[in-house]
């Protein structure tokens, strides 16, 4: 798969999560239902190919592994990425995360407050565990993407 | 008879949380209130620095404190008090080792002899300093059963290996190396013994005299004592030719600028103010343990562990790491074709804590061919019930994951 069809293919997956899942999350009742929906997620994003998944793409946690690709488009000022980790409820909540900020532009997301958006969701417990699960560290990737030449 | 009950209640942690199925007691324990009163009670009555005040209440300190090292050299059976060297933990005491014996003792062309279970702490200090001074590592292999290798080993040991350093018990698989029989074999070959305690310590009472090991070393912290404490236990001999990792206060004899001579044992490898609360916390822990009989303890343990391994066995989708025999309360499982991260993040949903990961072992997982494992570890403090909720959120992570 080539790099272009990728980026449009997650594109229009995190798209879709955006308009059918975020709803979702929120009125989850159980954490079962809510864990059902990010296992989903995770399921919809195409993956990374292994030859694409270059050392400098890694995001590491401490007990799973994540990549992400980012991808400029400078003449439209959008921001768009590719995802993939090997656990899937961390890949779940890190397809939320791009859901959130695909698309956006590098003023946009350099504002993007994610806690707050996180919180919203009910989600937030998950930003402030311990460097073990690497979503600290995805949104400080995603985050220094907004500088990225 | 071990009454589970009695012993759980001495624990603030569960009177407090009623809620919490705490399964990860390889990683630490929890304090029993002899602990945290003596800890507490230290530095709200006694507090004072050790070895230097000039008056009566830092006296009374080092007698505590020194008090504390007798109480802990009694415990592990050293001959002297002086064998008992005060550390930051287990880790601490490996890294004073490598860097000690490096040069006077380990010279480049020697070999060392390490095993493929050991944790990153048994591996990485030998490698920083052997790399550098031209020292080889061999590493004795596992059988089918995830045990080591004993025929593979007594083949190392034919290439003369200077030292050998190896865990009493895997702190991933649980499972229980034949320690006296491997310090015997070493000493035979004329090796110098290490033997990393960190999660032997908790199960039995280790015997210095009769393991006749060279240096062993523990954490307090797996051992219901405060973080931040451990002990380096060596042989006389042995420990005067460490060269110590850390200089500084209290371990010398006198200094210049043209030359520093170093304080008597076990001072000179004790640089700078001890961790004089998390020594009379260890000391407190033991006392508060010897009041209990190990084997009964082992009992209660094995119980558990027989019970998990029945339960687990009969949930669909779970492969087994671990080898119920020779186990001393630690099980490493997977759910067939799921991330062990994914099972500890529903396990802890429904407040079950468990480890997941490669749990400071890469060497054991790429030789396994496994990114990881979920680690269920259990204390003497742990329940049936304990087991049987961990099996129902077991069965409930399955039950999600392949959905």
């Amino acid at each position: 798969m080539n790099l272009e069809q990728l980026l449009a293919d997650t594109d229009i997956a995190l798209q879709a999560i955006q308009q059918q899942a975020l709803p979702d999350i929120k009125q989850a009742k159980d954490w079962q239902t809510k864990y059902r929906i990010l296992m989903q997620l995770g399921k919809q994003l195409p993956p990374l190919p292994e030859k694409m998944k270059q050392q400098e793409l890694l995001v590491k946690g401490c007990e799973s592994r994540a990549w992400l690709l980012h991808y400029h488009d400078k003449k439209q000022d959008k921001h768009f990425f590719v995802l993939d980790s090997e656990a899937r409820i961390v890949k779940g909540l890190m397809a939320i995360m791009l859901c959130l900020v695909n698309g956006m532009s590098s003023s946009e997301l350099a504002k993007f407050n994610l806690n707050q958006q996180f919180d919203e969701l009910h989600l937030k417990p998950y930003l402030s565990q311990s460097r073990g699960n690497g979503l600290t560290a995805m949104a400080a990737r995603i985050k220094a993407c907004s500088s990225a030449k | 008879m071990f009454d589970v009950s009695t012993f759980r209640r001495q624990f603030a942690f569960f009177r407090h949380h009623h809620d919490w199925v705490y399964l990860d007691n390889a990683a630490t324990m929890h304090k029993p209130d002899a602990v945290t009163e003596a800890v507490t009670g230290f530095y709200q009555q006694n507090n004072s620095n050790v070895h230097r005040g000039a008056h009566s209440l830092s006296q009374q300190a080092t007698t505590q404190f020194e008090q504390a090292r007798h109480t802990i050299a009694r415990y592990i059976n050293a001959q002297h008090d002086h064998e008992v060297i005060f550390t930051s933990g287990a880790t601490a005491g490996l890294n004073q080792l490598a860097f000690g014996l490096m040069h006077t003792v380990l010279k480049p062309g020697d070999r060392i002899l390490l095993t493929q279970l050991e944790h990153h702490a048994n591996i990485v200090p030998w490698q920083l300093h052997c790399q550098r001074h031209g020292v080889i590592i061999d590493v004795v292999p596992l059988n089918n059963e995830r045990q080591l290798d004993l025929n593979a080993y007594q083949q190392l040991l034919a290439l003369k290996p200077k030292l050998v350093s190896f865990s009493h018990i895997s702190n991933v698989l649980g499972h229980i190396q034949p320690v006296q029989q491997m310090v015997t074999l070493a000493k035979a070959a004329g090796a110098i013994t290490v033997v990393d305690g960190a999660q032997g310590v908790v199960y039995q009472q280790p015997d210095m005299q009769q393991l006749d090991c060279d240096f062993y070393v523990f954490s307090g912290h797996k051992l219901y004592g405060p973080t931040g404490i451990g002990v380096l236990y060596g042989k006389t001999p042995w420990l005067e030719q460490l060269t110590p990792l850390y200089g500084g206060g209290e371990m010398i004899d006198s200094v210049s600028f043209v030359n520093t001579t170093f304080n008597t044992l076990p001072f000179r490898l004790e640089a700078g103010t001890p961790n004089i609360a998390g020594v009379i916390g260890l000391a407190a822990a033991i006392n508060w343990l010897q009041q209990y009989n190990n084997t009964q303890i082992i009992e209660h343990k094995s119980l558990l562990l027989n019970a998990f391994f029945q339960g687990a066995r009969q949930i669909k989708g779970i492969a087994i790491l671990s080898m119920p025999v020779h186990n001393a309360g630690i099980v490493a499982l997977n759910v067939d074709g799921e991330h062990p991260s994914d099972v500890a993040d529903i396990l802890n949903q429904q407040q079950v804590a468990v480890r997941a990961g490669q749990h400071c072992a890469m060497p054991l997982f790429d030789y396994l061919a496994l990114s990881g494992a979920v680690r269920v570890a259990f204390a003497a403090y742990n329940t049936l019930d304990d087991v049987n909720q961990c099996l129902l959120a077991l069965e409930q992570a399955v039950e999600i994951l392949t959905a």
